[in-house]
């Protein structure tokens, strides 16, 4: 099994995608030729049928879309409208009570500076450990490299919380309780082998010649990955820092483990206003609102970069 | 002197199989370990081994019994239904082609989203009273009354409704891959068929399905594997319970380990449950990848 990265120039998502054993990717060649003719391969070609389509996709847009909406409506209503029975889905009154409710509770800034502090160390460690590890793997087909792959699939299937409470006593016994090193360690467990994945199958799609090339001319191999693999693969490298980030920003169970009040990160501040504060529904959906619209839109935003960083590598290469 | 190219692979490997031993090949071995004793929860207290007594606890006992149904029933919940809308979706945007780009992206917006929000923004819409959905369907007519279903309150429904979001969250997932898989299928392959005049249905499940076969297999074990170790949004939303109706493994352990503070029996509850992934997965994968096969 490998995860595949697939960019394609009409745009394809630029996200990890799992796929079988050697699936060969071919582009679709030449999208539409006589319009509404002969579409190509699965595409529907009648015009009624594409626009009974089309409703459809709206329809289930609609209702994708809608949940977060109402997070968001939600989180613009007085604090007593929140709960108010029957709930209304647009609020009576907009307002930011809610929003400086949230935020102006202690420790809830904090919080987002911890879970940033911890998504950056925990990325860093990721890549900077991953990297090395996996141009080992797909460059040098070894029998320990074939071993360490199917390790880090297996360390996939550990359950967190199986390893949560041996993992933070081991961070106690280092004196690292409570810290944001120590719970990003934690979440390195989860994107490691996730990143070791995405990079190993970025790798096998840079040729060989690239950095015979560049031994030739008198470079020893070290410098070869750091100065020719690594610039041509940093578009790549980008996309598994992101998923890397995401990972940690979004996790929740080791956060819960094994941080107190000095390293709390905001899913566990989310998640205590249901018991601490009795239920505050408004802050809730305030803090949930505003811890996850920035990745919402970093993704998108980035998201071109990437495919155009990733297309550009692969012309070079 | 050139060191060989083996040492040299080895060297680069060494940093990360080094961290992975330290934070999680050591941390499982104490879990095993811990497993064999009754250990106090207070720290620096009493540690007896007690053999496989911990084990014999574990299947006596009720909880961990029902936790594994619970556990086993909400994964073929949430994969099932993943599967079967990713695959509505992924063929939509194929059909629809280039000009369904932008939305193929917005769709993929939930898997940025945190659980812990998601099975909190779900909370919002189906808790009792207040949540929205009980409204909505009442003013359409559907519901005598807002809350005659109780989503999270009725312990016999419970366990779908918790599913409800990991599903929404990570439909997007299983829409990615298959709409990469579907890119892969040659167009000619689809256009002979549509020659020979091949119906939908048997398009789908004669031609597209098969074809898609080992793109589908290694989805549903990574959607798979993940949902069995579902925590944040049961949490949020019910805590496991109500009457431990939505008590999966992950939710079990963490209580006993936490909250009734045994950590011999959680180790050894864990051991299992760690023990029970692995074997799945390796049968799916080892179906999957049949050697010589499809390779």
């Amino acid at each position: 099994m490998r995860v595949a990265e697939r960019t394609r120039p009409d745009g394809g998502k630029a996200a990890p995608v799992v796929a079988g054993p050697s699936v060969p990717t071919t582009t679709r060649s030449s999208g539409r030729k006589r319009r509404g003719v002969n579409r190509e391969g699965l595409e529907a070609g009648r015009r009624s049928t594409r626009t009974l389509l089309w409703v459809l996709l709206a329809a289930a847009m609609v209702l994708y879309g809608f949940p977060f909406l109402y997070l968001l409506f939600t989180s613009f209503k007085t604090p007593i409208d929140t709960i108010a029975v029957p709930p209304t889905i647009l609020p009576r009154e907009w307002t930011l009570e809610n929003y400086t409710n949230a935020l102006g509770r202690s420790g809830v800034l904090a919080s987002f500076i911890n879970s940033i502090q911890t998504a950056i160390i925990s990325t860093v460690l990721s890549l900077v450990l991953a990297v090395p590890a996996a141009y080992g793997i797909t460059r040098y087909k070894t029998l320990s490299g074939r071993i360490f792959i199917m390790a880090a699939l297996v360390t996939r299937m550990v359950p967190p919380v199986a390893i949560g409470i041996p993992l933070a006593s081991m961070m106690a016994s280092m004196g690292l309780s409570d810290t944001p090193i120590a719970l990003s360690i934690a979440h390195t467990t989860i994107s490691l082998p996730l990143s070791i994945w995405l990079m190993s199958s970025f790798f096998e799609a840079v040729p060989n010649d690239l950095e015979e090339a560049a031994t030739v001319d008198g470079c020893s191999r070290l410098g070869a990955l750091w100065r020719v693999v690594i610039p041509v693969v940093s578009g790549s490298i980008a996309v598994t820092a992101i998923f890397a980030f995401l990972a940690s920003w979004n996790e929740f169970l080791f956060a819960l483990l094994m941080t107190a009040i000095r390293s709390q990160t905001t899913p566990v501040v989310i998640a205590n206003f249901q018991t601490q504060f009795g239920l505050d529904w408004g802050s809730m959906t305030a803090l949930a609102a505003v811890y996850s619209i920035p990745v919402i839109l970093l993704t998108l935003l980035l998201q071109r970069k990437i495919v155009a960083g990733m297309t550009l590598g692969a012309v070079k290469g | 002197m050139r060191i060989s190219d083996r040492r040299f692979a080895l060297f680069l490997m060494t940093p990360a199989a080094l961290f992975l031993a330290v934070f999680v090949a050591f941390p499982l071995f104490r879990l095993v370990a811990d497993s064999f004793f009754k250990i106090s929860p207070i720290a620096g207290g009493p540690r007896d081994f007690v053999g496989l007594d911990n084990y014999f606890r574990a299947f006596a006992s009720e909880a961990f019994m029902g936790a594994g149904w619970r556990t086993l029933a909400y994964t073929l919940v949430v994969v099932t239904l993943e599967f079967a809308l990713g695959l509505g979706m992924a063929l939509l945007f194929t059909t629809l082609g280039r000009s369904s780009q932008i939305w193929r992206t917005v769709f993929m917006y939930p898997l940025m989203i945190a659980p812990i929000v998601a099975g909190l923004l779900w909370k919002f819409l189906m808790i009792d009273n207040f949540g929205l959905i009980g409204t909505l369907l009442h003013q359409a007519g559907m519901l005598s009354n807002p809350n005659q279903i109780g989503w999270l309150s009725d312990p016999n429904i419970v366990l779908y409704s918790v599913a409800i979001p990991d599903i929404w969250l990570t439909t997007s997932f299983m829409c990615l891959v298959l709409f990469a898989g579907l890119q892969n299928i040659p167009g000619d392959l689809i256009e002979a068929a549509r020659l020979d005049g091949a119906r939908a249905p048997a398009m789908l499940f004669r031609i597209i399905l098969p074809l898609l076969r080992p793109v589908i297999a290694v989805a549903l074990v990574v959607r798979g594997i993940d949902a069995a170790r579902a925590f944040d949004t049961i949490l949020i939303q019910t805590n496991g319970g109500p009457q431990s109706a939505s008590e999966t493994m992950s939710l079990l352990i963490y209580r006993t380990m936490i909250r009734f503070g045994d950590p011999g029996l959680a180790s050894a509850m864990g051991t299992l449950y760690l023990l029970a992934m692995l074997a799945v997965a390796f049968v799916a994968l080892s179906t999957i990848w049949r050697p010589g096969k499809d390779n």
